[in-house]
């Protein structure tokens, strides 16, 4: 492709996440071959994308610029979701994946990284005071913890565990263990121990 | 359990391999350096992920190749699986496959099939330094408490993060407490397990050097860590080095400190065993290694035994001979003299397939 403007589409597409030249490509054929309305729509919601979309100020999700008030999100916004019940997760991706569960009636706090030395992240790097401030002045009860369970992931959620412990706030850890609707059988050995370790009462 | 097919590109000297060994004996001869222990480290590669000559794969690819890759077809319980290792040149990184999917861990891939190996450079195990002996240990980790390797790499990670934490921020760091907390919990289950395999190695190996170095002498195999056995004990050691930690940029306390402690009547046998002592302390780790992981898994570990002429000095090597009559797995043998195999009368007739390497291509030995 020649074109220096076919060029540079394609090198800004090739930055995101999980997209190569070749699907970059892709990419311009398609929105040069599909409805025009298609590249426009995109245009302009790419333009806009930036000072319409903020994180949240409470919570570290995505949410809508507002004009009154504070930048909530969705979920903290909605006067149904229970104010007492925190979770508190790594990545708004991971915010995402329990949502889609529905399960969880309570408001989220993002962390936006995991505390690891060995990638420049110390404690002080952590939004840990607003998360303190969060749960006294909302009344938190609960506080259930979603970090991932690698070691980077267990070393912040006892940081979260610590920091918190002043507060008095009741503090619990998902639980690991194999994959509903699976046959035992493929559990992974790994998991398989973490599932028989985390075992619950009958 | 055997491998039926092997195939080895740009493995050091080895540019293109591809042989169907037999299910017993394969005797693989030719003179030195034309790539016999090569072949052997092709094909461990494929089923450890690993190399025993060196922890540096990149020196494994042939010069000028981008990589370098081994891949074994293993016939077990009627079936067959395919399992291959890729090393690319560039960057090192390790492409390991099982039946053309990645397996979803290096350990998962390594414990698909058996494999021990003894090479010249093994009585290491005896007379160098611990990093062998842990190594040992962890090959029976992986058969025996496969779940355990889990928690090896969660505690190395831990301690590296600590330590990172300490070396940059100081002993005021506020996350030490975190990370010590985790390296104490993993630590501990890396010891028990250690422990473990440990006592199943020291039982047949005990046995096995009475019978193969002298009814009068006696082996005693045993674990030794710096870990102290309760949590808080750990913890409090572990803060209490922080200071010491920091200045020498590493950590005194901790399973990768870990020994297995080997005496001849009571003394160390690095001090006092002679050289036949040594191949015999050796010999015994490895016989108790094949046992130990024939019992856990219920399958014979196929067995790589690299230059087998040169340990084969009749006088004191009786025992390697004896040793091999009562391997009934598959082997994997070099040596520079096929004679002398025969006339040990070791995996004689249609058990014994013979190969010959030169300058790096494999035939098939004319008999």
């Amino acid at each position: 492709m020649q074109s220096p403007h076919a060029r540079r589409l394609v090198s800004l597409l090739s930055r995101l996440p999980g997209v190569g030249e070749k699907t970059a490509q892709r990419y311009l054929l398609f929105l040069l071959t599909a409805e025009r309305q298609l590249a426009d729509d995109l245009g302009r919601e790419l333009t806009v994308l930036r000072d319409r979309l903020v994180p949240c100020e409470k919570c570290g999700n995505v949410a809508e610029v507002s004009d009154v008030g504070a930048s909530l999100c969705d979920i903290c916004a909605d006067n149904k979701r229970d104010s007492r019940l925190l979770c508190v997760v790594a990545r708004v991706h991971d915010l995402m994946a329990i949502e889609r569960a529905g399960s969880m009636r309570g408001r989220y706090f993002v962390l936006g990284k995991l505390l690891s030395p060995l990638e420049g992240v110390g404690p002080e790097d952590l939004p840990i005071e607003k998360l303190v401030t969060r749960v006294r002045e909302d009344g938190v009860e609960e506080i259930i913890v979603a970090t991932p369970p690698s070691v980077e992931g267990e070393a912040t959620a006892l940081l979260v565990k610590r920091e918190l412990g002043p507060t008095g706030v009741a503090i619990s850890r998902i639980a690991s263990g194999v994959p509903h609707g699976g046959d035992l059988e493929f559990a992974d050995p790994i998991t398989m121990g973490r599932a028989l370790q985390g075992r619950q009462r009958l | 359990m055997f491998i039926e097919r092997v195939s080895l590109r740009a493995i050091r000297n080895l540019r293109s391999i591809d042989f169907a060994p037999g299910p017993r004996f394969n005797v693989i001869s030719g003179e030195n350096g034309q790539g016999k222990t090569s072949l052997l480290e092709g094909i461990y590669l494929a089923a450890t992920s690993r190399s025993f000559r060196t922890s540096r794969l990149q020196e494994l690819i042939l010069h000028g190749e981008a990589i370098a890759s081994s891949k074994l077809v293993v016939s077990q319980d009627g079936g067959s699986h395919e399992q291959s290792l890729g090393i690319q040149a560039a960057g090192g990184a390790r492409q390991a496959r099982v039946d053309g999917k990645r397996p979803p861990s290096l350990a998962a891939f390594a414990v698909k099939t058996p494999m021990v190996v003894f090479h010249p450079g093994e009585v290491a195990l005896s007379t160098g330094p611990s990093g062998e002996r842990r190594r040992l240990l962890d090959r029976v980790v992986l058969h025996t408490a496969f779940t355990k390797m889990a928690e090896q790499i969660a505690y190395t990670r831990a301690m590296r993060e600590r330590q990172e934490a300490l070396e940059t921020r100081g002993e005021r760091a506020t996350d030490l407490e975190e990370w010590e907390t985790l390296m104490v919990s993993h630590g501990l289950a890396v010891c028990e397990a250690r422990r473990d395999a440990s006592e199943r190695l020291s039982h047949v190996a005990e046995h096995a050097f009475h019978r193969i170095a002298s009814p009068s002498l006696v082996l005693r195999v045993r674990y030794l860590t710096n870990v102290p056995e309760t949590e808080d004990a750990y913890r409090h050691l572990l803060a209490a080095s922080r200071g010491r930690d920091r200045a020498r940029k590493s950590v005194a306390i901790g399973p990768h400190r870990d020994d297995l402690v080997l005496e001849v009547d009571g003394h160390a046998a690095r001090q006092v065993a002679s050289q036949g002592q040594h191949r015999a302390i050796v010999l015994s780790l490895k016989a108790a290694e094949i046992d130990v992981i024939h019992a856990a898994r219920g399958v014979r570990p196929v067995l790589l035994l690299d230059d087998v002429s040169s340990e084969l000095d009749r006088a004191r090597t009786q025992a390697l001979v004896s040793f091999l009559g009562e391997q009934r797995g598959q082997v994997f043998l070099t040596t520079t003299r096929p004679e002398l195999i025969e006339s040990e009368g070791l995996g004689g007739g249609s058990d014994r397939h013979d190969f010959r390497v030169e300058r790096g291509v494999l035939s098939v030995a004319q008999g």
